[in-house]
């Protein structure tokens, strides 16, 4: 089998459920709040300072730690599910190398969890372009700026789409990969930020703030990596679990 | 919900171009499990397993529920990992098969589908994967009868119906090999005569058919050849024609001294109305013993016992291999 055939059949699978268009429907969800923010919100003191800038525009626009939060869902469903449907058995059957099998699904979740992110992005861009209108402010935020947020939330989206494929292959289990991915990613980090502040710099929150333009604690070439880290610890994790597992 | 409104499946689902898309070498479909065990924990659910599955037979897989049937299917598909043995599929593991969608058919998990994608996307994934032509898709959707039903939702389906999925998805790639595990399951009369028809025809061309199966009778009018195991462990294999005759009647006035007598020296010997049916004594040796006990016999003749009584006997507790060899 080639690897660009497993990782078409591989997307055909995420695109032949109802489950991307629930995301899509949160997204739109999110980017309408964000309008709705825009319009109606204040600050603490009835201003609305914090769409006043190009930089408080940026900052609200950032999707990127929304992104890689809701990409972690979907990876998480989109492979443990597999598991608890038992569509993995025909998956190993007709790629029995389960390194080469897992790998493709990986790497579709990824482009998925990237899409997300894009959409995501992109639909709150335009939610608060629509909405500025209604404001005493214009939108400030420039062509590149617009785009640095956009690529960010996809590469946000593509690094949780792989934490959650990595953790839905570890507990096959679609309510204990969801659980999992909200403990790596909501829970977790402020616990081991408790533990020690210099790795405030280096959470997922932080690191996608980086990438996206909206502070700089770390280089962003870092942040990237540290974001990949954070992907890659669990997809590895998920993959030698795979390897040495029956499928029962 | 039934699959009665769906057309039968097709005896000769195999597609176009058959001969084109295969080697058609049946000694290199040979099946073969060599002393494999599986443990879970300290739970030993397949004991030293060893038998062959020949090309252009059909084979049926029997043993009782847990009798480690599915475990040894899965060893054999590398979708489980034996703590001893080896099995291989004409000579070659399952995982280092070159083409295994074109080698291997497999109905293994009966509800191994998502039940909010189609039916017909199902096996568009499979093919996608395979590098096999969405024609292919449609011809089996026709041939298995679920052309009416292939944008449904799987979840919307009866098992039959899922049946017959799975058993276009085994046959997607024009396998020579099956390895089938209770296909019959849920299909309705019509559909069970339908797969009889294509196993039948799949192994007269040459190809191997390996088939578990609980539902006896059906096993009974479809194999050529059987396998039997218990906790694990081979209790008889060969041909299922040999393995029936494998008994003989005896009717006797002193059927009591004669059981001990045969008894004592390894027979298995169960009262009937009709007499004593005797297993694991050659009939020559029967009547010899007889005679030398001083037995009269009344009728001493080869006893064709049903599937379903055999099965009985051989996974009853201490039958485990005491038929081992017998049909030779």
């Amino acid at each position: 089998m080639t690897w660009a055939r497993l990782v078409r059949a591989e997307l055909r699978k995420l695109t032949s459920t109802k489950m991307p268009w629930a995301f899509l429907t949160v997204l739109v969800a999110i980017a309408a709040i964000n309008a709705v923010a825009v319009v109606f919100g204040t600050d603490m003191d009835g201003s609305k300072t914090f769409i006043a800038t190009a930089d408080d525009q940026r900052s609200l626009m950032a999707f990127a730690a929304n992104a890689m939060m809701i990409a972690g869902l979907f990876g998480a469903i989109a492979v443990a599910r597999e598991y608890g449907h038992g569509t993995v058995v025909p998956t190993f059957l007709v790629e029995p190398r389960r390194t080469r099998a897992v790998g493709a699904q990986f790497t579709s979740v990824s482009l998925g969890g990237a899409v997300l992110g894009f959409v995501g992005a992109a639909l709150t861009v335009a939610a608060v372009a629509m909405a500025l209108p209604a404001t005493e402010y214009s939108f400030l935020v420039s062509t590149g700026g617009v785009a640095r947020v956009i690529t960010a939330s996809a590469l946000a989206g593509a690094a949780g789409a792989l934490l959650g494929a990595g953790i839905g292959a570890l507990v096959r289990n679609a309510g204990g990969a969801v659980t999992g991915a909200v403990i790596a990613l909501i829970v977790a980090p402020p616990l081991i930020v408790q533990l020690n502040a210099n790795a405030a710099s280096w959470i997922p929150n932080t690191l996608n703030t980086v990438v996206s333009g909206v502070t700089s604690e770390v280089g962003v070439g870092a942040a990237i990596a540290a974001l990949a880290a954070w992907a890659l610890v669990p997809a590895v994790a998920g993959l030698v679990a795979v390897q040495r597992r029956d499928v029962v | 919900m039934t699959d009665i409104d769906t057309p039968p499946i097709t005896a000769s689902a195999r597609g176009g171009g058959r001969e084109s898309r295969r080697s058609r070498t049946p000694s290199s479909h040979l099946l073969q499990i060599d002393h494999v065990t599986k443990r879970y924990g300290s739970s030993t659910v397949v004991e030293d397993l060893s038998f062959r599955v020949e090309p252009a037979r059909v084979t049926g897989f029997l043993g009782p529920n847990g009798a480690g049937k599915s475990t040894t299917m899965k060893i054999l598909l590398d979708l489980a990992a034996a703590d001893q043995g080896t099995a291989t599929i004409g000579g070659s593991r399952y995982r280092d098969l070159a083409d295994p969608v074109r080698t291997v058919g497999v109905l293994i998990e009966a509800n191994a589908f998502h039940p909010g994608r189609s039916g017909r996307n199902h096996l568009r994934i499979l093919a996608d994967a395979a590098g096999i032509p969405f024609d292919r898709v449609e011809e089996l959707l026709d041939e298995v009868g679920l052309a009416e039903a292939a944008d449904r939702r799987v979840g919307a389906y009866s098992l039959g119906m899922r049946q017959r999925l799975g058993l276009a998805a085994a046959l997607l790639g024009d396998p020579p090999v099956l390895v089938l595990d209770e296909p019959a399951n849920g299909l309705d009369p019509q559909g069970i005569r339908e797969l009889r028809k294509l196993l039948r025809s799949r192994s007269a061309s040459g190809d191997t058919v390996f088939v578990s199966s609980h539902l006896l009778s059906e096993l009974e009018h479809l194999a050529d050849d059987v396998i039997v195991i218990n906790r694990g462990k081979l209790v008889t294999s060969g041909s299922l024609q040999d393995l029936q005759q494998a008994a003989t009647l005896v009717r006797t006035d002193s059927p009591d001294v004669l059981r001990t007598t045969l008894e004592s020296v390894g027979g298995v010997v169960e009262p009937t109305t009709d007499g004593l049916v005797v297993r694991g004594l050659p009939i020559d040796e029967i009547g010899e013993r007889a005679h030398h006990a001083g037995v009269i016999l009344h009728e001493l003749s080869p006893h064709a016992g049903s599937l379903e009584e055999l099965f009985l006997h051989w996974t009853s507790d201490g039958s485990v291999e005491t038929d081992r060899g017998m049909a030779s």
